[in-house]
């Protein structure tokens, strides 16, 4: 199938990318790898290949950044939870969407909408719908607690605020497994459920049994695919919480942001991204050999 | 078991809709409500205005009285016509790239597979890595706060996808085809552009708009480069901040104008969501 | 326990304006091989589907055992079938899909293990039973299908044109293998095909349908001998029959047919039923099989000239022109023939078939 390519199709089919590339994201990776030997920050006067290497002082910083612990565990945890309730749900709703009734294709149209949403609007309606004056607290909590709650602000509890965050990924992100989940259970062809059928199946046996094993390479892409999105979160958490109050609420995005943006503390930042990048291209390679694996994705 | 099950499905969907729905609807309600209602309890707005709207576009002094003498926020005009252009233009570089790149992977292996999988991978690591080194780099050739930065980064982030979704379709058509147009004597580059292209053209308008998409909503990097110029609208919807306080209406109201592009262009590639945001793993 | 495995009474089922199955009626015995036979289209498949409860009629019953399942769904009929494309279940193995039916009904463990076994030995799948289903090549997946299909028991088996995507010289083998299950297991199966030879090689009887009706039941020797219409006798056999139109005319007391510049003597055919044809058009229906080819004239002999000779290996497939009308004629081997020979031909006395132009019926087998 591959013939050796004509020069200026070659050309054209390599070079632009690489040109992009490299000089978007190639040369700052550079810089990245550079500075974080470094003890730079915009402060210092000097620029920055102009600063001496200290070694890996702030790798060693690393170990012990109980902020970035936090920030990294909390990441964890809101991916763990975040893509195991879009799964269920979206799984959920894609069974009971399987039998054929009138206005179906209207309502799968008006589920997905929330993909199509800026995610930073997302962030903004679940800010508005939480804060002291939005329905969650004046309708239902009012009922259920009495007036108490509206002087203090939901978002203000670092539990809550998290939840929050949460809930907004979700509530954007279930549509998305349910496309998936619902694309594939269709896709099972119709002769096995007749098959199932006359040898006495109910349709939850069906589904147990026939339809749901079948959408498993599907069902592991949409899990693999949502979780590396989720885990770069942060326009939400930017927009409900600003990883406040203090710190409580920070994704590991969300903190190097801070380390970047607010501190300045960019040789710092740059160790972490590095050490975040390889991390993840190491996880994600043991991911990748463990889906090829389990049945060619 | 027919009826029981049948009203309980009903249900579960009604539900799930409302949980759909309501915080849009919210959303809306605030919108329309006048400076006054901004923090009242009731969901509905007794006195429903376009005040809201208006502030979006226009400066306005005169309407500071009925928004409690809030000093007052940038018009959208300005960070809507970047976010057009920024978008719009790192969208083109986008597909084209990615077109070639495409071409060149289903015709003839190059790049190679593990090129391809490479550029999967600037969609898989977070960009927050990415922030420290770009402000530097940025600032150092003078690309901060350009319109030129954002396309750039915007076009080297996204042509992943035009490259996958591409790639899906052209391998979809028979060489035989651009072959005969080289037997014909054309070479291969006028049959790539004459034979192949023409043939992906709604592959080329889906993967255009949904890169539009992606870029549109981008926010990261948008905040960290851009301070005065070239402000997109994500940004701008958290400048809403006046003097008494953050000016909720027009920020509800800016968030609802803010979506109306990427609803309208999401609906118009609602079936191929799903293929776009699976990078062509997943055709539905 | 009944000898009626299967009533279906007056069937109809349609497709928004197309009528796929009109009045259909039939019984199914017990431990019948019944084979449902029609070209593409007839309404077979969709009969099939009805009794399955995989498709719901608008009118009519269907009865099996002695139940009523017309109204039932396709899980409490109690009735196996195996699809034309086999639909086993991929992602599970041999064993897995026989047991799946057993599972269901919720039978003990080991009750399912010795019903596994015993049939994976009558269908020769015991080496397989730890595969993937979907792994498995297609005569080993139509065996799985039938397998898992006849391990719970049902009432009626119904296979869907299940030799159709099977390669030819595999036909011949699964046709007979098919039949010896049949008859070892006693099962009874409805059959479903558009290929009439198959049918005709396995059945105990048969039904020919076309455009939604059935048009004859009988055994193959009936609809074979006693073709009831010209349809059925052009379905049925194969090369197809000869079919001439004419005129039915009496001579000296013997019939012929006169189709225009030919006569052609129908030697030994009497009948009260033709007389009342006498002057009127009719159809001539004759098997290739049997007409013969003779050198010399004799009584009730017609002459013709043979233009295209083809060997079937042990047969010969000749045919012959008299004047407008051309003749395919099946012969045994002989040597003594060439082409553009003018030689005689003779039909077999009780082989000629006479059909009503208009209705297309079998003249000799309409009621008086």
């Amino acid at each position: 199938m591959a013939t050796k390519p004509p020069r200026s199709v070659n050309l054209l089919a390599n070079l632009p990318l690489n040109i992009l590339l490299y000089a978007v994201l190639i040369i700052p990776l550079a810089i990245m790898i550079y500075i974080s030997f470094t003890d730079w920050n915009p402060a210092k006067g000097y620029d920055w290949w102009q600063a001496p290497l200290s070694g890996i002082n702030n790798f060693v910083r690393m170990l012990g950044d109980v902020r970035l612990g936090a920030a990294l565990g909390r990441t964890i945890v809101f991916v763990l939870v975040v893509v195991a309730v879009e799964f269920l749900l979206g799984l959920g709703m894609a069974y009971l969407l399987l039998a054929e009734f009138p206005g179906k294709r209207g309502i799968i149209s008006l589920i997905i909408y929330p993909l199509m949403l800026p995610w930073v609007v997302v962030g903004l309606v679940f800010y508005l719908l939480f804060a002291d004056f939005g329905p969650v607290v004046n309708v239902f909590l009012k009922a259920i607690m009495g007036e108490t709650f509206t002087k203090t602000s939901l978002l203000l509890n670092p539990t809550i605020g998290f939840t929050v965050i949460m809930l907004a990924d979700i509530w954007q992100w279930t549509p998305f497994m349910f496309l998936i989940l619902y694309a594939g259970l269709s896709a099972v062809p119709k002769k096995f459920i007749e098959a199932a059928q006359v040898l006495g199946a109910s349709s939850r046996t069906i589904f147990r049994r026939i339809q749901f094993p079948l959408i498993r390479p599907l069902a592991m892409v949409a899990l693999v695919l949502r979780s590396l999105e989720a885990f770069k979160v942060f326009d939400t958490v930017y927009m409900i919480t600003r990883g406040g109050p203090g710190s409580t609420t920070e994704t590991i995005s969300f903190y190097i942001y801070m380390l970047a943006v607010r501190y300045y503390d960019m040789a710092y930042a740059s160790a972490v991204s590095l050490v975040l990048l390889i991390a993840l291209a190491i996880v994600i390679r043991v991911f990748v050999k463990y889906a090829i694996e389990r049945g060619g994705a | 078991m027919g009826v029981a099950s049948k009203v309980l499905r009903i249900v579960a969907i009604a539900i799930f809709m409302a949980w759909l729905m309501i915080p849009i609807v919210w959303t809306l309600s605030l919108s329309f409500k006048p400076y006054l209602e901004w923090r009242a309890p009731h969901f509905w707005p007794k006195n429903p205005t376009l005040l809201n709207y208006k502030i979006l576009f226009f400066y306005q002094r005169e309407i500071a009285g009925t928004t409690g003498g809030t000093a007052l926020t940038k018009p959208m005009i300005t960070p809507l016509i970047n976010t057009l252009i920024v978008v719009g233009v790192s969208t083109i570089i986008a597909v084209i790239i990615g077109f070639f790149t495409a071409y060149g992977a289903s015709r003839y292996n190059s790049p190679g597979p593990f090129g391809l999988y490479f550029t999967l991978l600037t969609r898989m690591v977070p960009p927050a890595t990415f922030v420290t080194p770009v402000l530097i780099y940025y600032r150092m050739i003078g690309f901060l706060d350009t319109q030129l930065g954002l396309i750039l980064l915007y076009a080297a982030a996204t042509v992943t996808y035009s490259i996958w979704i591409l790639k899906g379709f052209i391998d979809q058509i028979p060489r035989e085809w651009e072959e005969a147009a080289i037997l014909e004597g054309l070479s291969p580059l006028r049959a790539m552009l004459r034979v192949t292209l023409p043939l992906i053209k709604s592959a080329l308008v889906v993967s255009g708009l949904f890169i539009f998409l992606m870029n549109y909503s981008e926010f990261l990097f948008a905040l960290v480069l851009t301070t005065r110029n070239a402000v997109t609208l994500p940004v701008h919807l958290t400048t809403y901040v006046g003097g008494s306080g953050v000016l909720y209406g027009a920020q509800a109201a800016c968030g609802i104008v803010a979506s109306i592009i990427p609803l309208v262009i999401g609906y118009v590639i609602q079936r191929h969501l799903i293929t776009g945001l699976t990078f062509g793993m997943v055709r539905a | 326990m009944t000898e009626i495995s299967l009533k279906v009474e007056n069937l109809r089922k349609t497709f928004g304006n197309t009528v796929a199955v009109d009045d259909v009626t039939f019984e199914v015995r017990r431990g019948e091989f019944f084979s449902l036979i029609g070209p593409s289209g007839c309404g077979k498949t969709t009969t099939l589907r009805c009794i399955a409860g995989l498709e719901k009629p608008d009118k009519g019953r269907i009865i099996i055992g002695e139940r009523d399942v017309t109204n039932l769904p396709p899980q409490m009929r109690n009735v196996g079938l195996v699809f034309q494309e086999y639909a086993v279940f991929p992602h599970m193995t041999v064993y897995e899909n026989m047991a799946f039916g057993l599972k269901i009904k919720k039978l003990p463990k080991d009750e399912i293990h010795n019903r596994v076994l015993r049939i994976a030995e009558l269908l020769n799948l015991e080496e397989y039973l730890n595969v993937r289903a979907g792994r498995l090549a297609q005569a080993l997946m139509q065996r799985v299908a039938l397998a898992r299909s006849i391990i719970v028991e049902p009432e009626i088996l119904l296979l869907d044109e299940p030799l159709t995507l099977v390669d030819a010289k595999i036909k011949e083998l699964m046709r007979r293998e098919l039949r010896r299950y049949q008859k070892e297991l006693g099962v009874t199966i409805l059959h479903v095909t558009h290929d009439q030879l198959e049918a005709m090689m396995v059945s105990d009887r048969i039904g020919v349908m076309c455009q939604g009706k059935i048009l004859q039941i009988g055994t193959p020797i009936e609809i074979y001998d006693k073709p009831n219409s010209i349809f059925v006798a052009r379905f049925i056999g194969s090369p197809t029959m000869n079919l001439i139109e004419g005129r039915l005319e009496q001579y000296n007391d013997e019939l012929f047919l006169d189709a225009d510049d030919v006569g052609i003597p129908l030697y030994g055919v009497s009948s009260e039923k033709l007389r009342g044809y006498i002057g009127k058009d009719v159809v001539l229906g004759v098997r290739p099989e049997d007409i013969e080819i003779l050198t010399q004239p004799t009584e009730g002999s017609f002459a013709g000239k043979i233009t295209l000779i083809e060997s079937l290996g042990s047969k010969l497939e000749i045919i012959v022109e008299l004047n407008s009308v051309t003749l395919h004629v099946l012969s045994p081997l002989r040597r003594d023939l060439k082409v553009g020979q003018p030689i005689h031909l003779k039909i077999r006395p009780t082989k000629a078939h006479v059909f009503n132009k208009t209705t297309e019926n079998n003249i000799m087998l309409e009621e008086v």
